[in-house]
């Protein structure tokens, strides 16, 4: 009887141990060792020394802040771009799939199936400057001879963005599932109905300020894709999102959007090989960054020290983000 | 997409980008928790290689005692290479001249296509153990001329006892002769070389033989320089009429102001590694300082000359690069890499190996042997550069251990990082 008692007591240490020790051997000692790298003074002729010097993290972030800046706004816009292309995805394959539900989702993850250099490889050859799709677009006269997709921000953020999309639609889709299709046939007999004139109104600032951050990223004129997308957005709030979907559909998957932005933006920040592959010199990212000063210059204590500062600004990010959606709703429904 | 021997486009040996910046990323894992505190962190791989080198220690002690002048006969060799590297049989995998060699020597070869990049093989495999004064499981090593040339800074090579290798000090080509980083030719054994030049689409550019149209506003945006420092400086070095071979600071910073005006200016499309070789093929670029061995094996599959994608060595100048066989410090088969370094340095096994492998071959007599072999591989300046070639191409010199580091991040500053 005791026994029995104290084996259930003891139950869920032992089905933690393996995850946590797991944890502990590649995610906490790593990230120890790395910790301790950053704080080390010398070079590979003469050796190195744990010297403490924290001195390093100041300059660090002095000279790479525009970097780390720019991989903020590079992974911040991917998300936003994939949670605009992977929702309405999500939704149609939760609410419309049918029988045919499987075979999407299968879709979603096929480019799992092929590695992610390849896929990143391959957009250099659709996206090529006279290729598959600048070609004819050139061809007929709506670009300039001169225009280009890759070797540009544009390119690495949409690289970024599909290579990630399918971690926004997964999580989207798991959340929009489970709604009960009832609870929103009940709001719409309760007169949930259009969603006007506030819908038209957000969406046009919503979608006018998106294609504003856009360009000036981009370096594209603000006004060229900014009034396209406000009317895109003003026609999206006026026509498609009712007040059922604003009041019963994203509250009940604010977990699903929540942990597929935090899934995309985290692993997007620190992405490098779209960078280096679709960008140009100005467009690096700090994941290159980081590779370089480690492999190129051997300057292991300021590629650490970047590390850590960007594992430690994800972080905060994540307890504002956190605090701001609540986590009550997310431990609770994002399973 | 259109090679028809690597189903890859861009598995080519040479810096192969992407595998190393994926290897990087494992590298960085792996010394963070190395280096620091020599034999703590590193302790797992060398106390592996250790063990390894443990049971045939005592054989090649007594194979190195009495080495001398008789070469090492049985034993292992555990090599450490390139991918696409050497003479495979398509039919069953096996390397043709490998086998050759084991069969003459008694000595079983361990070829492992290991190294994907100098940089991150350095983190992974030498620097850990060779910092703690361990062996480091290999007994050979191909790695490029500037990490050579940081190896014997620091120490890290045995000495190739040439009174066994009679071969590789009859044939070794006169250019490779008492480079800056190994004046007694005793060192590293030159494995094979590329050249860096001109790679352009006939198609759009027309003839190009001038290292002025990196440089200069033609093209803009559709040209690509290369990521290693030595190539792209190199050239910037010589189109402004210095030689990288005896580069000092001054020019260095000559050269690479020219680097950095053609970046900020967006002359220049993209850095990259072995990527260009898509971007030309998908016409986005048209002209890249380009690696022959490139050209031969990816952007010309059938090595027509009558191909768009073509190489030039400009009327300037080029770089050549070496890739060299080296044995790391403690190589418990020291007797028994030199044994191989020598087989190879005979014309016939190097003209073998050349047939397949494209590069520049470093064995003088290698083209008389390949004309029996192959005529058309024979006459390719690509792969048997003549004198005028040898004439115009400079190496890089090796660079003090405060220009490493120092050059390496101005570089990769003027790159945008």
């Amino acid at each position: 009887m005791r026994g029995a008692i104290a084996a259930r007591r003891l139950a869920p240490y032992v089905l933690l141990a393996p995850g946590l020790l797991w944890l502990v051997l590649f995610y906490v000692y790593p990230a120890i060792q790395m910790f301790l790298t950053s704080l080390w003074t010398g070079n590979i002729q003469n050796g190195y020394v744990q010297s403490w010097n924290w001195g390093i993290y100041p300059e660090a972030i002095t000279e790479y802040w525009p970097w780390l800046g720019r991989s903020i706004v590079y992974g911040g816009l991917a998300t936003i771009l994939a949670f605009g292309l992977g929702f309405p995805l999500a939704y149609a394959i939760a609410f419309r799939g049918g029988t045919y539900k499987n075979l999407l989702l299968f879709l979603v993850i096929a480019p799992f199936f092929t590695s992610f250099l390849l896929r990143t490889i391959s957009w250099k050859i659709i996206l090529a400057d006279d290729g598959l799709f600048l070609g004819p677009l050139k061809d007929v006269g709506v670009l300039p001879e001169d225009f280009r997709l890759l070797a540009t921000p544009a390119a690495v953020v949409a690289g970024i963005t599909y290579n990630f999309l399918p971690f926004m639609t997964l999580p989207l889709y798991v959340a929009l599932e489970k709604i009960d299709k009832r609870l929103i046939e009940a709001a719409e007999d309760l007169y949930a109905g259009p969603w006007r004139p506030q819908g038209t109104i957000v969406g046009l600032v919503l979608g006018g300020a998106l294609g504003v951050i856009v360009a000036l990223v981009m370096d594209y004129s603000p006004l060229l894709i900014g009034i396209p997308m406000a009317a895109a957005g003003a026609a999206i709030g006026t026509f498609l999102i009712s007040q059922a979907f604003i009041r019963v559909t994203v509250p009940l998957a604010l977990p699903g959007i929540f942990a597929g932005s935090l899934l995309t933006f985290i692993p997007a920040v620190g992405d490098f090989i779209n960078a280096e592959l679709l960008g140009n010199p100005q467009s690096l990212m700090i994941g290159n960054v980081i590779q370089a000063r480690y492999l190129k210059v051997t300057d292991y204590p300021t590629a650490s020290a970047l590390s850590f500062i960007l594992m430690l600004a994800i972080l905060i990010g994540l307890l504002i983000y956190t605090r701001l959606l609540g986590t009550e709703d997310l431990t609770g429904a994002s399973i | 997409m259109t090679d028809t021997r690597s189903p890859l486009p861009d598995l080519t040996r040479r810096r192969f980008l992407q595998g190393s910046a994926l290897a990087g990323a494992a590298a960085f894992l792996a010394a963070c928790t190395g280096g620091g505190t020599p034999g703590t962190g590193s302790a797992a791989p060398s106390a592996a290689a250790s063990e390894s080198a443990a049971g045939s220690a005592a054989a090649s002690e007594s194979a190195a005692a009495s080495a001398g002048a008789t070469p090492a006969q049985g034993g292992e060799l555990r090599w450490a290479s390139w991918i696409g590297y050497i003479d495979v049989n398509d039919a069953d995998q096996s390397y043709p001249t490998i086998k050759k060699f084991e069969d003459e020597t008694g000595i079983k070869v361990t070829y492992n296509e290991k190294i994907d990049g100098n940089e991150s093989f350095f983190t992974t495999d030498l620097q850990g153990p060779l910092t703690a004064g361990q062996p480091t499981g290999w007994d050979l090593i191909v790695v490029t001329d500037w990490l050579v040339a940081r190896l014997a800074r620091l120490g890290w090579l045995e000495k190739i006892d040439t009174s066994v290798t009679p071969n590789f000090v009859k044939n070794l080509a006169p250019n490779y002769k008492a480079r800056s980083f190994d004046p007694d030719t005793d060192l590293a054994a030159p494995w094979q070389s590329g050249m860096t030049g001109i790679g352009f689409n006939k198609k759009k550019t027309g003839e190009l033989d001038s290292l002025e149209v990196f440089f200069s506003t033609q093209f803009k945006g559709q040209k690509t320089y290369l990521d290693e420092m030595r190539d792209t400086v190199g050239l910037a070095a010589i189109k402004l009429g210095y030689d990288p071979a005896s580069i000092t600071a001054q020019q260095f910073d000559d050269s690479l102001a020219v680097v950095k005006k053609a970046i900020d200016d967006k002359i220049v499309r993209q850095v990259t590694g072995n990527s260009y070789v898509e971007d030309m093929q998908a016409d986005s670029a048209v002209m890249a300082m380009a690696w022959s061995g490139d050209v031969l094996t990816l952007l010309v599959p059938d090595q027509k000359p009558t191909q768009d994608f073509q190489w030039r060595l400009p009327k300037e100048g080029g770089m050549l690069w070496t890739d060299n066989m080296c044995i790391p410090k403690g190589a418990p088969n020291k007797g028994q890499a030199e044994r191989w370094i020598d087989f190879y340095y005979d014309p016939i096994n190097a003209a073998t190996i050349e047939a397949y492998v494209n590069y520049v071959c470093p064995v003088a007599g290698a083209k008389d042997e390949m004309l029996k072999i192959d005529k058309d591989i024979a006459a390719n300046p690509l792969i048997f550069p003549p004198d005028d070639y040898v004439a115009r191409l400079h190496q890089f010199r090796a660079v003090t251990a405060e220009e490493e580091t120092t050059w390496a991040e101005a570089f990769t500053k003027a790159m945008g990082l």
